[in-house]
């Protein structure tokens, strides 16, 4: 079971994301269940395969703003590393940065359970 | 004016949360929950369904602005191209500072940046940005009226709206005073006295709805709008305001439409349309000063509307049909076939048989009876014309002209041509022409009349004893029959027993040398009655209902055979 421990031993900032949740753990890590289902993560992953840097970058851009409303700084950091050079539409190989975020989201997937 | 610390007191204001993203609309929801009613919409076209269905009530929204369907920025700007939204304040979700003034540009009112700040500041930018809306909205119209002090109609539709959000659960009235004749006042006394009356009522007004929850305007000339917390009884407010202004010494009626209750899923104009509606219905009523409107109005209203619309239709559709009802010669000992009058029929494909009594005061307001009367004309002159050709027999068949009918130039001309194209005369047409047409422009009337008869044309004047025409005039009315208004046999024939009238206008009749039509006799005592009256002619259920053309025949069959 997810626990707010757990959360922090990921490296999450738990109490930055509990005080967007009005301090209602529950709720929190209700919402945090959520997020490793996001369909940006996919959205992301086929934009990227496809060469459509317009698209990548509007799913990195939402999952930038969830995975910060919740604090997932493992998460949240290589999305925004990806999503800087997505805004500047660079031409290089995204593969290793899809890669990390996938790690963690595994992760996150993991302390789920 | 209520105060902003009462804002939430009773009640919540209505936001709504536009994002396509799941987690930011919940946490969103989750901090304003227990001081807003939030809505949440996934993709940029629900939020603009969501934005119009709400707009009376949406006190805020909070747009993302990277969704499916209609960005952020593309709804931005159909909301701001939107009399009816773009006042609604928005406040723009992102994680983007370049888009921050991207959007503020577009009309945006303030940024929430991603990630969220603590819920306080959230909140207090939320409320702030809906004070600065509401604000802004009041400072930005013409307020007031010059002559009353009165709330301009913008104005008070905005107070009230206003009002709404804070109050949305208050039960609120609709309400829309008219002064009856308020043009003979101005005339009579003069505009500035005009005037003086409408400030009397303004003032008045305004004391009778002295509580901050209600709001006063003046829309036209003499309509005043009132919206406030619903009260059962209006009759005190319509005496205190319709009582004698002593400068002047005059007492000025006034009537009120009142539309309880309103629903707020209205908008604000409607919810007046309806007072309005209501207020109408009492126009030409002078005993009767407050008037409630009910759904059924409305009802009537929109079947009116259809019966209008669908005239052309129903013409070209051949829906119309002509019906003719027997009229008996009863002086001889058997009562004889004599004439026959045309009547229109409805038979509507979805509504079924419909009376002309709904629809031809309906065509007569709005001009279609001529098309009306003049297709009953030819369809007869066509009957007629194959009674004779089949039957070997035919009667007189007597068709409806209207009073604008009798103003049309060629209205001669096109019986002619009715006549003329089936090969029947003047003399197979009879024309009823109502008593009341006589009466109002009685010289070029009488002229036409003189002119149809000229040409051979048989007149019967309808309705007779409905339309006042005086005994003078008469004397001189070129004219073949008269008709009794039906009223005369019903009140003759009530629980009184008093024929005194009948008897006094067949003595008219016999006086001009007419014969004397009574239509709507329905039994055989009124039948005996009326032939010991001495009246000529008889028409009603008591020989037969109208029926349609193929059933008439029998009746001409029958005399044929006699």
């Amino acid at each position: 079971m997810l626990t707010i421990d757990a959360l922090k031993q990921f490296g999450a900032d738990t109490n930055d994301g509990l005080t967007r949740c009005m301090n209602n753990e529950a709720f929190y890590l209700k919402l945090v269940g959520k997020v490793v289902d996001d369909k940006s993560f996919e959205a992301l992953e086929n934009a990227v395969a496809e060469k459509n840097l317009d698209a990548a970058f509007e799913a990195a851009h939402s999952l930038k703003g969830v995975l910060g409303n919740l604090s997932l700084t493992p998460i949240y950091e290589p999305v925004y590393e990806i999503l800087e050079l997505l805004r500047a539409r660079k031409d290089i190989d995204y593969a290793p940065y899809l890669k990390t975020i996938s790690e963690k989201r595994a992760e996150l997937k993991e302390l789920i359970g | 004016m209520t105060s902003y610390t009462d804002v939430f007191k009773n009640g919540k204001r209505q936001i709504l949360v536009a994002d396509d993203e799941y987690i930011n609309r919940e946490m969103l929801e989750n901090v304003l929950i227990d001081e807003y009613d939030v809505l949440k919409a996934e993709d940029g076209e629900m939020a603009y369904e969501m934005i119009r269905q709400n707009r009376n009530t949406l006190s805020l929204i909070l747009l993302d602005l990277i969704m499916p369907k209609l960005t952020g920025l593309e709804l931005l700007a159909r909301l701001s191209e939107d009399p009816d939204l773009k006042s609604i304040p928005v406040i723009v979700l992102t994680s983007d500072q370049d888009s921050e003034v991207a959007s503020l540009k577009k009309g945006a009112f303030d940024f929430i940046p991603k990630p969220y700040p603590q819920p306080d500041v959230i909140k207090a930018r939320i409320s702030r940005s809906i004070e600065l809306a509401e604000d802004r909205q009041i400072i930005s119209s013409t307020e007031r009226d010059e002559l009353t002090g009165l709330f301009t109609i913008e104005y008070f539709y905005r107070y009230g709206n206003q009002f709404d959000k804070f109050y949305p659960l208050a039960d609120m009235d609709a309400l829309c005073f008219d002064i009856n004749h308020f043009h003979v006042l101005n005339e009579r006394f003069g505009i500035a006295k005009g005037d003086e009356i409408l400030k009397c009522i303004a003032r008045r007004l305004k004391t009778a709805f002295p509580d901050a929850g209600s709001f006063v305007c003046r829309k036209a000339a003499d309509t005043f709008l009132v919206y406030c917390p619903h009260r059962d009884d209006y009759s005190k407010v319509v005496e205190q305001v319709s009582a004698v202004i002593e400068e002047i010494e005059a007492a000025v009626k006034v009537r009120v439409g009142v539309y309880s209750f309103c629903d707020k899923k209205l908008d604000i104009h409607s919810r007046f349309d309806r007072a309005k509606i209501a207020a109408d219905k009492i126009r030409n009523n002078y005993s009767v000063f407050i008037s409630h409107f009910d759904e059924a109005l409305i009802d009537a209203e929109l079947y009116a509307e259809q019966l209008v619309e669908e005239f052309p239709k129903a013409l070209a559709e051949k829906q119309f049909q002509v019906y003719f009802q027997p009229k008996y010669d009863i002086r001889g000992d058997k009562p004889v076939l004599s004439s026959a009058e045309a009547l229109v029929r409805w038979s509507h494909p979805t509504l079924g048989m419909i009376s002309p009594g709904k629809f031809i005061p309906l065509f007569e307001e709005d001009g279609l009876i001529a098309q009306l009367d003049e297709f009953v004309w030819r369809r007869s002159a066509e009957i007629i014309a194959d009674w004779k050709k089949r039957l070997g027999i035919s009667v007189p068949v007597s068709v409806n002209l209207s009073r604008a009918e009798m103003y049309d130039p060629g209205l001669i001309d096109t019986m002619k041509k009715i006549t003329g194209d089936n090969g029947i005369t003047p003399k197979d047409l009879y024309l009823e022409i109502t008593e009341s047409a006589y009466v109002s422009d009685s010289d070029s009337i009488v002229e036409r009349v003189k002119t149809l008869r000229e040409h051979g044309f048989f007149i019967e004047m309808d309705d007779f004893g409905s339309g006042y025409s005086s005994l003078n005039m008469i004397s001189e009315l070129p004219i073949d029959a008269l008709k009794l208004d039906m009223m005369f046999i019903r009140s003759a024939f009530d629980k009184h027993n008093d024929t005194r009238m009948i008897s006094i206008v067949i003595d008219i009749a016999d006086y001009l040398g007419v014969p004397v039509i009574a239509e709507g006799v329905e039994t055989e005592e009124q039948y005996l009655a009326l032939k010991k009256l001495g009246c000529t002619i008889i028409q009603g259920y008591y020989f037969s209902k109208p029926v349609p053309a193929g059933e008439f025949e029998k009746f001409l069959l029958e005399k044929k055979g006699e």
